[in-house]
């Protein structure tokens, strides 16, 4: 195991080491360069040579990109251009947010769909498949439904309507019920389509395995249905289901995006789409390497899984 | 309560059973009242071919059918109990414990995710009442008597590092550890190689003999039955035809199903100018209600009543009961042979020539850097014009890679290979090697229309000739492949390899997926297109009797090198390689008395790795007379020699 997560370890620097080439070397390629993009029309000349010096952007192409690695590695992520805060405090502040956010839905949406996957699996396999037609129908309703919509309707109906949970106000974290109060909204809009998608995959996951010949064997060893079930069914249901989970995740940092927007709350998606609007490209290319590390490590953290829950699995 | 029930010696009593599967098309029903009654100990058999309802019939004894099967009528009384009317978890108690089981594919029968030791310790924890480290002491015993080398260490692997013939043994052990009276075996060799099913079924034989268990077995291998079992239940179309004691069954049968059967394996008097005795027709569809008996329409005996009334299984001797209304069933008077069973064609002269040669032949897969599977190590053969060679030998003898590197679809490491004329293929499961959207006859022209050969009508003509010359009518031309049954879509391939008008026919297997009853009409095919036309066929497989009956001459593969060669009949009747005498050993005999006097001590250990290949003798390592003669020098055969060769320092 320790020479695998190694190995699996060097994979995923070469991946971030790679993801940040590309940022750099994409965002270099705009016509112009980014501080003619910045300032747009509103500078002439002398001035926007000043903020090409700023940036860094008269130097050697090479060399802004070994200082740019630098900066990373030594988390000197510099300040943002229009109000000069240091970025790494506001990395620090808004992560924690989309971090709950995104396990909270990845947490919600496992505790319900795994269950009702292998129930509607499970009586699939038995001839009744009321439950399995229903959830396959439902399933289809939900992933019809945008995410941004069912945000505003959930928005208006629980928030502005009835007042269950608030639209708006800071997040304190020594409030942990305020916090989830607040957060319970986001999490449940981009838990309806995880749900409708991994219901979906553990149903067929669950349904292929009870029809495995080790599941007859189980079953002629005598073992009660709930013991085939939970000890052979479901672990090896486990192996798509996880990759798939871990695949998600990459949809999930998109949808907190939008969510944190329509919810105002004050996440990495917002800072995102803050930087985007001042045209703040320090910012932003941090932002992408941080999204890409997020990404890579719960990729690294799939395969760890993976590779615990199948012992088949080489290099 | 201090009444005791007297002694029974009937340990399994089957009444009626009746299994149903709920199909889009209508009710299927697999088993059709079934009775039949296993006494403590005893080893039945059941006999069918593929939907016959064997298995099916296996399940319900335990209800273990998936769903949409059900068990819907009749009783199983397993010592006293009704197993059909028992709770889900009075069910649970009788599974496992008193009843174990072993499936056909070890392959996928144990959970891929789990260790051996928490497969089998936690069953013999809860059956037999014991704790944890008591439960692992028996399992390790076990491992050990099926014949599992160092189980203490092999118990905490996985089923993904262990062969086939290993999980086999795993499966046995496990279906053996909690003790039970019965155990049920479905195919429990199937998917083995016949030296590892000669090992299995004698440890199977042994260990439920030693615990005293009964034991039901269910084969479509006649001569597995004649090694193994006590008694025998015949079954077809979901019924039980025929039951009786083995010698009974095998000397005296008096189903005409059973005996047509018994006259389809090709038997070691048989001259091979005459054709096999084949049962015409396909078994009834199982989907469509039967009307009279099940066997009619292929049974030289079938007469009025048999149309209008199933017949009932009815006393024939002691012990021995079938179901049919003709009194003897076949007699010489009513044959089952086809009527021109010599050939009567004037056969093609062979005139000496070689149409295949491989010379010094070798194949090496690199499967990494490091490591090199040595598929063919040195091979030379010949085969001649209107001759059929036949190569045996284990899975992983580097047969299909001879097969392979002969049609060009691999390229030969060193070596080379010459062939006069053209080379065609036929695969083992013809269904997997049709395009299923496309016509019979277009899957018969392909290979015209592939090397542009004539135009659309010449096509068509050829296509008519060929789906003729393989047995089918030109009605087959307009259908498509899962519309004709195993048997038909195994005459199509044979006639798309016919096609280009090759020289030789490489048959890979081509008997393997078929049912015993259609075997025979395969290779009676083969053996005619041989005696007319004289394509030469190279003809692999693993049913030794069938090699034997079709070949010619015969080569004996071991780890990539021919070991012995010779004419089939001197080489089979005469083995003289300790391989060769041990393969032919392990291939059980449809005839009971015959395999009462056998030996029964199989070749011992598995194939070694073609990773890593000794220096001297590749079968120094399971051979009963190896020396370090053999371990350090490897034996040769001469090149290209008609005679007997053998590949041995000992051979006699």
């Amino acid at each position: 195991m320790a020479e695998y997560a190694t190995k699996k370890l060097a994979q995923m620097l070469i991946t971030v080491l790679g993801v940040i080439t590309l940022v750099f070397f994409t965002l270099r390629l705009i016509p112009g360069d980014a501080a003619s993009a910045m300032a747009g029309d509103t500078l002439s000349g002398e001035a926007l040579q000043r903020l090409r010096e700023q940036m860094g952007l008269d130097e050697p192409l090479f060399a802004q990109y070994f200082g740019f690695l630098l900066d990373i590695a030594t988390l000197n992520l510099g300040e943002t251009i229009t109000t000069r805060v240091p970025i790494a405090e506001l990395i620090l502040r808004a992560m924690p947010i989309t971090l709950t956010i995104a396990l909270g839905t990845i947490v919600l949406s496992v505790l319900i769909s795994i269950p009702l996957g292998t129930l509607a699996a499970y009586m699939a396999h038995k001839g009744k498949r009321w439950l399995d037609n229903a959830l396959t129908g439902t399933a289809m309703v939900v992933d019809l439904m945008p995410s941004f919509w069912t945000a505003l309707v959930l928005l208006l109906i629980f928030s502005l309507a009835l007042g269950w949970f608030p639209a708006s106000g800071q997040l304190n974290w020594s409030n942990p019920g305020g916090v989830a109060l607040r957060l319970a909204l986001p999490i449940i809009v981009l838990s309806l389509s995880q749900v409708a998608m991994l219901a979906r995959i553990t149903r067929t996951a669950v349904l292929e395995v009870l029809n495995e010949d080790y599941v007859r064997t189980a079953r002629s060893l005598g073992w009660s249905e709930l013991r085939v079930l939970f000890r052979h069914a479901l672990k090896n249901a486990a192996l798509p289901v996880a990759t798939i989970v871990g695949l998600s995740f990459g949809n999930l940092l998109g949808g907190t995006v939008i969510v944190e927007f329509i919810f105002t709350i004050p996440g990495l998606g917002n800072l995102l789409i803050a930087g985007i609007n001042s045209r703040d490209y320090q910012l932003v290319q941090t932002l992408i390497v941080l999204y890409a590390l997020i990404f890579v490590v719960i990729n690294f953290a799939t395969d760890l899984v993976y590779k615990a829950l199948d012992p088949r699995v080489q290099f | 309560m201090n009444y005791q029930a007297p002694v029974r010696t009937t340990l399994l009593e089957v009444r009626d059973l009746r299994t149903e599967f709920q199909t889009p098309s209508g009710t299927v029903t697999a088993v059709d009242g079934v009775s039949f009654s296993v006494e403590r100990g005893e080893r039945v058999a059941v006999v069918g071919e593929s939907g016959s309802g064997k298995s099916a019939m296996a399940m319900s004894i335990l209800r273990l059918l998936a769903w949409p099967g059900r068990l819907a009528a009749g009783e199983v009384r397993l010592d006293g109990r009704d197993i059909a009317r028992l709770s889900e978890g009075q069910l649970n108690a009788v599974r496992g414990r008193l009843v174990g089981t072993v499936f056909q594919d070890p392959m996928s029968s144990l959970d891929p995710v789990m260790r051996i030791s928490k497969q089998m310790i936690e069953p013999i924890m809860r059956n037999l009442k014991l704790n944890r480290q008591e439960a692992r002491d028996e399992a390790v015993k076990w491992l050990g008597k099926v014949g599992i080398p160092e189980p203490e260490r092999r118990i905490e692997a996985f089923p993904f590092e262990m062969s086939g013939g290993m999980r086999q043994r795993v499966m046995i052990a496990m279906a053996l550890s909690c003790q039970p009276r019965l155990v049920i075996a479905d195919e429990p060799t199937t998917a083995l190689d016949v030296t590892i099913q000669a090992q299995i079924v004698e440890v199977l034989k042994n260990l439920t003999a030693e615990a005293g268990a009964a034991m039901l077995f269910i084969t479509h291998d006649l001569g597995l039955v004649a090694r193994f079992a006590h008694k025998v239940a015949v079954m077809y179309a979901g019924r039980i035809v025929e039951f009786g004691r083995v010698e009974d069954i095998f000397a005296r049968p008096a189903h005409p199903y059973t005996q047509s059967l018994l006259g389809t394996i090709p038997s070691t008097e048989m001259l091979k100018s005459e054709r096999l005795p084949q049962i015409p027709g396909l078994p009834p569809d199982m989907r469509k209600p039967i009307v009279g008996c099940a066997f009619r329409e292929r049974c030289g005996a079938a007469h009025d009543r048999c149309a209008v009334e199933p017949p009932v299984l009815s006393e024939r001797g002691p012990d021995h009961s079938a179901a049919c209304w003709t009194d003897k069933g076949l007699t010489d008077s009513i044959s089952l042979k086809p009527k021109s069973s010599a050939r009567t064609n004037k056969p093609f002269e062979p005139d000496g020539s070689v149409v295949v040669e491989l010379n010094a032949l070798w194949k090496q897969f690199n499967v990494s850097r490091k490591t090199t599977v040595r598929a063919v190590n040195g091979v030379n053969l010949r085969v001649h014009k209107g001759e059929t060679l036949g190569i045996v030998g284990e899975s992983g003898c580097g047969k299909s890679t001879v097969a392979r590197l002969l049609l060009g679809l691999e390229k030969p490491t060193s070596g080379d290979i010459f062939i006069s004329g053209l080379a065609q293929m036929v695969f083992q499961d013809p269904s997997a090697s049709f395009n299923p959207k496309m016509r019979i006859g277009d899957i018969v022209a392909e290979p015209l229309v592939v090397k542009s050969r004539g135009a659309k009508l010449e096509r068509d003509e050829a296509v008519r000739r060929l789906i003729g010359q393989v047995g089918l009518d030109a009605s087959f031309i307009e259908r498509y492949p899962h519309q004709l049954s195993g048997g038909q879509r195994q005459r199509v391939a044979v006639a798309r390899a016919l096609a280009l008008n090759p020289s030789v026919v490489v048959a890979d297997e081509p008997t393997s997926a078929l049912d015993v009853s259609v075997r025979a009409q395969i290779i009676n095919l083969l053996a005619d297109l041989k005696h007319d036309l004289g394509i030469s066929f190279v003809f692999i497989s693993h049913d030794l009797l069938t090699v034997r009956y079709i070949s010619d001459r015969i080569a004996v593969m071991y780890l990539g090198e021919v070991v012995e060669y010779g004419a089939a009949e001197e080489v089979f009747a005469d083995p003289r390689h300790p391989y060769t005498k041990a393969l032919i050993d392990a291939v059980p005999v449809p005839d009971p008395v015959i395999e009462s006097r056998r030996s029964s001590v199989p070749l011992e250990g598995e194939l070694p790795s073609p990773l890593n290949l000794p220096r001297g003798c590749a079968f120094a390592s399971r051979c009963p007379i190896a020396t370090d003669l053999c371990r350090a020098e490897k034996p040769t055969l001469p090149t290209h020699e008609l005679s007997r060769q053998v590949a041995c320092h000992y051979a006699v």
